[in-house]
C-alpha cells in the first residue's frame, strides 16, 4: 500500500523559478564558505524578538523541502550555548530586551547576528509604539541586516552567507 | 585474645557509665564516644586475630545463667568477620556522634540515655557474635533489640518518633518469637542449647522439621535485616533515630540479621533443598526492587537511605541465596563465590551507608529538615559534607572504583554462573534474577543522582538551606574515615576477596576456595568465568581525569574563560520554584512504575467566578501508600485493636472486680486440678 502509494503520488514539489541558477550559486557557496570558515555545520539560533512571525514563516521555508537547509550545512539548534549565530527577527519588544541580551551572553564567542526583517532593522510599521524598545541594533551588535517584509529564503540564505564571511577563517 | 576482649568490654562498659555521670558535659559526650572508640577497636582487633590465626576465641561462665547451659562465647571467623564490621562501622559513628549529640544539649533528649544506650548496643550487638549457645544467642538480641529501640525513641517527645519506636518494637519482636520457634525445634532434636550440639544434631531432624527452622529462622532474621515484606519498621525507625545511630543500626544492626541466618542455614543446619536457596534468592530480589522503587519516591532523605538499605539486603540475600542453591548441587567455588560477594557487600554496606546517612546527619544538623525539596545549593555551604556524599552515593550506585561495584560485580557473576546446573527452574531463574538485579542498580543510581542533585546543587529552596553551615571537626572526620573505607576497599578488592574465602572455609562443608580465584591485581572468578581489575581501573580514571585536562592544556585549548550565569531559557528573573524538584524527578518513573506503587492524585483548580480562564489557584496533590501496609498490615492491626478493645472491657480499674477475677481464676484452677 505505501509503495503503491509512492509510484502514483509522484513529485510534489514545486519547480524552482526560472532564476533558479542564482539561487543555486547562492546555496553551493553557503555551503562551501561555511566548511572553509568553521570545517563543521553551522548551528544557527533563531530568536523571536517580537515579530508578527512572517520572518518565521520564511525561515522554517529554509528548513523545507524546497531549500533543505540542512543539506548544506546550516542547523538550527536548541540553545544559544550551542550556537555560532542568532537569526533574530522583529523589533525588540519590552519584554525581549533581557531575554535577548542574555541569549547573546550565553552564545559562545565567536558570535555572529543577523537581523532579518525590516522590523529588526528600523522597527517597520511598529516604530513608535510604546511596546517597543528599538531595532535589534539598539541592544545587541548587528553584523548583517537583510530587508524585506518578509525577506524570502534565498536572500536569508545570502544574508547568512555574508556573515560567514565575517568569520575568521579556519586554518 | 582475652585482653582484647576484656579491653571491649571495659571500654564499652566505661563508655555506658562516663554518660550515666557526665554525659551532659561536652567532656562527657568525648568520654562516650572515646569508649565507644575503644570498645570498636578492640572488637575490631579481635575480630581481625581469630580470622588471621584462623584460632577461635572461648570464654565459658557456667555459673552465670545455669539454667540455659551457662554464659557461653565463643567466635570463630564467620562471628570474627560480622564483630570486624560493628567495628568499621562503629568508629566512625562514635566519631561522628562527639559532636552531633551537641545539638541535643537544648534538652529535646536525654544525653546520659543516649551515651549509655549507645554503649551498651554496640556492647550486646558485639556479644550477638560471639554466643555460642541459644540462650545467649537470644539474651544478646534482646539486649541489641531493646537498647536500639530506647536509641530510637531519642527524641521521644515527637509523635512519629513514638511511633516509630512501636513499629520497630513490635517487628523486632514478632522476629524474636519466631526465632525463639525455630531455636526451639533445633535444640529439641539436641536435647542441649549449645551449638556444637544443634549443629551435630541437625541432620537427625526430620526434613519438615529442618524446613520449618528454616522459614522460622528465615522471617525471624529477616524481621531485623528489613526483608520485603517486612521491613516496614525501617522507613519509621531510620529517620526517627540521631543520624549516628541511624548509620549504625542501617549499616550494621540489621547485618545482625544476616549473621543469624548465616550461623543457623549454612553452619549450624549445614544447607538444605534447593527451594531454601530459590526462597531467599526470590525474597533477595523482590526486596533489591521494591526497596530501591519506593526510595526513588520518598523524599526524605533519611526515608530514602532507609529504603536503600532494604534494597542491599535484598542484594545481599540474592548473594547468599545463590550460594546456598549453589552449595545444594555441590558446586562449591560457585557457592563460595556467591557467599564472598553478599559478605563483601555486607561490609561495604556497613560502610557506603553509615557514610551516607553520616552526610544525612550532617545536613539535617545544618538544615534542620529532612525534606530535600527544601534544601539545595548545600555544595557551596558545606563542600565536605558534600565531597563524602558523593563518595558515598557513587559507592552504593555500584560505579567503579568504588566498593558497592565490587561486590556486586561478584554477585552477579555467581548469578552468571547458573547455567551450570542442569534444573530447568534454575536455568531461568537465574537470568531473571540478573535482569532484575540490573534493574536495580540503575534505578538506585537514578535515585542518587536525585538524592545527591536535588540537595547538594543548584540554588537553596529555603532560607535554612540558604544559611546552612558546615558540620565540626569531629563529624567530617567519621565521614572520612568512612570515605577512604569506600575507597579503600573497592580498589583493593584482591586483599579482602582470600580473606572472606578463608572465613567461609568449613562453614556447611564450604571447602577452602582460595586456590579458585586469581587474586593478584585481576581478580578471576572460578573456572575463568570473568575477570576484572578495579585497581587498573582506578589507575585509568585517574590518568584520564589527569591526562584529558593537561593535555588540552598544553593545546590551549582552554586557556580562555567566561563566568556567567547557566542558561535559562533567557527568564528574566530566575529563583529556587523554577528549580527541577524531587517529585518532577521521579516523576516519569512513578508513572512507568504506577502498577506498584498505585499513587494516589488529587488535582483541585480554583477558578475565578467571572471566567473559567482565569485559574486562581491550582493545588497538587499525590500520595503512595505501600500496598503491603495496605493489604498486610492494615487488617492485622485493625484485628488486633479490635481484640483489645474486647478485653478492655474486662479491665474496668475497679479494685473489687480484680479480686473477684483472682478469685474465680483460683477457684477454677482448683477444680481443674481436682479432676486431673
Amino acid at each position: 500500500m505505501l509503495l503503491s502509494k509512492i509510484i502514483r503520488t509522484g513529485l510534489v514539489t514545486e519547480p524552482l523559478n526560472s532564476d533558479s541558477t542564482r539561487f543555486i550559486e547562492v546555496v553551493r557557496g553557503t555551503g562551501t564558505e561555511i566548511r572553509r570558515h568553521l570545517g563543521r555545520a553551522l548551528a544557527i539560533r533563531e530568536v523571536d524578538a517580537g515579530s508578527c512571525n512572517g520572518c518565521e514563516i520564511e525561515i522554517s521555508g529554509l528548513t523545507g523541502p524546497v531549500h533543505d537547509s540542512e543539506r548544506f550545512g546550516i542547523h538550527f539548534v536548541a540553545s544559544p550555548r550551542h550556537a555560532d549565530m542568532l537569526l533574530v527577527t522583529g523589533p525588540v519588544t519590552r519584554n525581549m530586551e533581557v531575554p535577548l541580551l542574555k541569549t547573546y551572553e550565553a552564545t559562545p564567542a565567536p558570535k555572529l547576528v543577523v537581523a532579518v526583517g525590516d522590523c529588526a532593522k528600523h522597527c517597520g510599521v511598529f516604530k513608535g509604539s510604546y511596546a517597543v524598545v528599538g531595532s535589534v541594533a539598539d541592544v545587541i551588535p548587528v553584523d548583517v541586516f537583510v530587508t524585506g517584509c518578509p525577506p524570502e529564503p534565498a536572500e536569508i540564505l545570502q544574508g547568512i552567507l555574508t556573515a560567514v564571511g565575517r568569520l575568521p577563517q579556519k586554518q | 585474645m582475652k585482653t582484647l576482649f576484656l579491653a571491649m568490654f571495659i571500654a564499652y562498659g566505661l563508655g555506658a557509665f562516663a554518660a550515666l555521670v557526665g554525659g551532659r558535659k561536652s567532656f562527657g559526650r568525648w568520654l562516650v564516644a572515646l569508649g565507644a572508640v575503644l570498645g570498636a577497636g578492640a572488637g575490631l582487633a579481635l575480630g581481625a586475630t581469630v580470622i588471621a590465626t584462623g584460632i577461635p576465641f572461648t570464654l565459658f561462665f557456667p555459673e552465670l545463667l545455669p539454667l540455659g547451659g551457662g554464659l557461653a562465647l565463643r567466635l570463630d571467623a564467620l562471628g570474627a568477620f560480622f564483630l570486624v564490621v560493628i567495628g568499621v562501622g562503629a568508629i566512625p559513628a562514635a566519631l561522628y556522634g562527639a559532636g552531633y549529640t551537641a545539638a541535643y544539649k537544648d534538652g529535646r533528649a536525654s544525653l546520659p540515655l543516649l551515651g549509655a544506650m549507645f554503649n551498651l548496643f554496640l556492647l550486646t550487638m558485639s556479644l550477638v557474635t560471639l554466643a555460642d549457645n541459644v540462650l545467649t544467642f537470644l539474651l544478646m538480641w534482646e539486649g541489641m533489640s531493646l537498647t536500639s529501640y530506647f536509641l530510637v525513641m531519642t527524641e521521644a517527645g515527637e509523635e512519629r518518633t513514638r511511633n516509630a519506636g512501636l513499629w520497630y518494637i513490635g517487628m523486632t519482636h514478632a522476629g524474636l518469637g519466631m526465632l525463639l520457634a525455630a531455636f526451639l525445634l533445633l535444640a529439641g532434636g539436641a536435647g542441649s542449647g549449645a551449638f556444637a550440639d544443634l549443629r551435630a544434631s541437625a541432620a537427625s531432624l526430620t526434613s519438615g522439621a529442618r524446613d520449618a527452622v528454616f522459614v522460622l529462622a528465615f522471617l525471624g532474621f529477616g524481621s531485623k535485616a528489613g526483608i520485603v515484606p517486612l521491613h516496614v519498621w525501617l522507613p519509621r525507625a531510620h529517620p526517627a533515630a540521631p543520624s549516628h545511630v541511624s548509620a549504625l543500626m542501617s549499616g550494621v544492626m540489621i547485618k545482625m540479621g544476616i549473621y543469624g541466618f548465616l550461623r543457623v542455614a549454612l553452619d549450624l543446619m549445614g544447607g538444605g533443598p534447593a527451594w531454601w536457596g530459590g526462597l531467599v534468592l526470590g525474597v533477595g530480589v523482590a526486596s533489591a526492587l521494591l526497596g530501591v522503587l519506593y526510595a526513588l519516591m520518598e523524599h526524605d532523605l533519611k526515608r530514602l537511605l532507609a529504603y536503600h538499605s532494604v534494597e542491599n539486603v535484598g542484594i545481599i540475600l540474592i548473594g547468599i541465596g545463590t550460594g546456598l542453591m549453589f552449595h545444594r548441587y555441590g558446586l562449591m567455588p560457585l557457592a563460595a563465590l556467591g557467599f564472598i560477594g553478599a559478605l563483601y557487600h555486607v561490609l561495604n554496606h556497613a560502610t557506603f551507608k553509615g557514610l551516607l546517612f553520616l552526610g544525612a546527619g550532617s545536613v539535617l544538623h545544618a538544615t534542620h529538615t529532612r525534606n530535600m525539596e527544601e534544601m539545595g545549593g548545600l555544595i557551596k555551604r558545606m563542600p565536605w559534607t558534600a565531597l563524602f556524599f558523593l563518595i558515598g552515593a557513587a559507592a552504593i550506585s555500584a560505579l567503579p572504583p568504588l566498593n558497592g561495584f565490587v561486590s556486586e560485580w561478584l554477585i552477579f557473576q555467581s548469578l552468571l554462573g547458573g547455567v551450570s546446573i542442569p534444573v530447568p527452574e534454575v536455568v531461568v531463574l537465574m537470568p531473571v534474577a540478573v535482569g532484575l538485579l540490573a534493574l536495580t542498580s540503575g534505578l538506585a543510581a537514578a535515585c542518587f543522582v536525585k538524592a545527591f542533585g536535588i540537595t547538594f546543587l543548584a540554588l537553596p529552596r529555603s532560607p535554612e538551606a540558604a544559611h546552612a553551615h558546615e558540620s565540626p571537626f569531629s563529624m567530617r572526620l567519621g565521614m572520612a574515615l568512612l570515605a577512604l573505607a569506600c575507597v579503600g576497599l573497592g580498589v583493593a578488592p584482591f586483599a579482602v576477596v582470600p580473606v572472606l574465602g578463608t572465613i567461609l572455609a568449613g562453614l556447611g562443608g564450604l571447602p577452602d576456595t582460595r586456590a579458585e580465584f586469581t587474586m593478584n591485581v585481576f581478580l578471576q572468578t572460578p573456572s575463568a568465568f570473568g575477570q576484572m581489575s578495579p585497581t587498573l581501573m582506578a589507575l585509568g580514571l585517574l590518568l584520564l581525569l589527569g591526562l584529558v585536562p593537561s593535555v588540552l592544556w598544553l593545546l590551549r585549548l582552554n586557556r580562555q574563560r567566561r563566568l556567567s550565569d547557566s542558561w535559562g531559557c533567557g527568564r528574566v528573573g530566575q529563583t529556587a520554584r523554577m528549580e527541577y524538584t524531587a517529585t518532577a524527578f521521579a516523576e516519569p518513573l512513578k508513572r512507568v512504575f504506577a502498577e506498584i506503587y498505585r499513587p494516589m492524585k488529587e488535582l483541585t483548580v480554583d477558578f475565578h467566578p467571572e471566567s473559567k480562564y482565569f485559574v486562581q489557584s491550582i493545588e497538587y496533590r499525590s500520595e503512595i501508600t505501600p500496598w503491603f501496609d495496605q493489604a498486610l498490615y492494615r487488617p492485622f492491626l485493625q484485628s488486633a485493636t479490635f481484640v483489645a478493645q474486647q478485653v478492655r472491657r474486662l479491665q474496668a480499674g475497679s479494685l473489687h472486680l480484680y479480686l473477684l477475677y483472682i478469685a474465680i481464676v483460683l477457684i477454677l484452677l482448683l477444680i481443674v486440678a481436682r479432676w486431673l
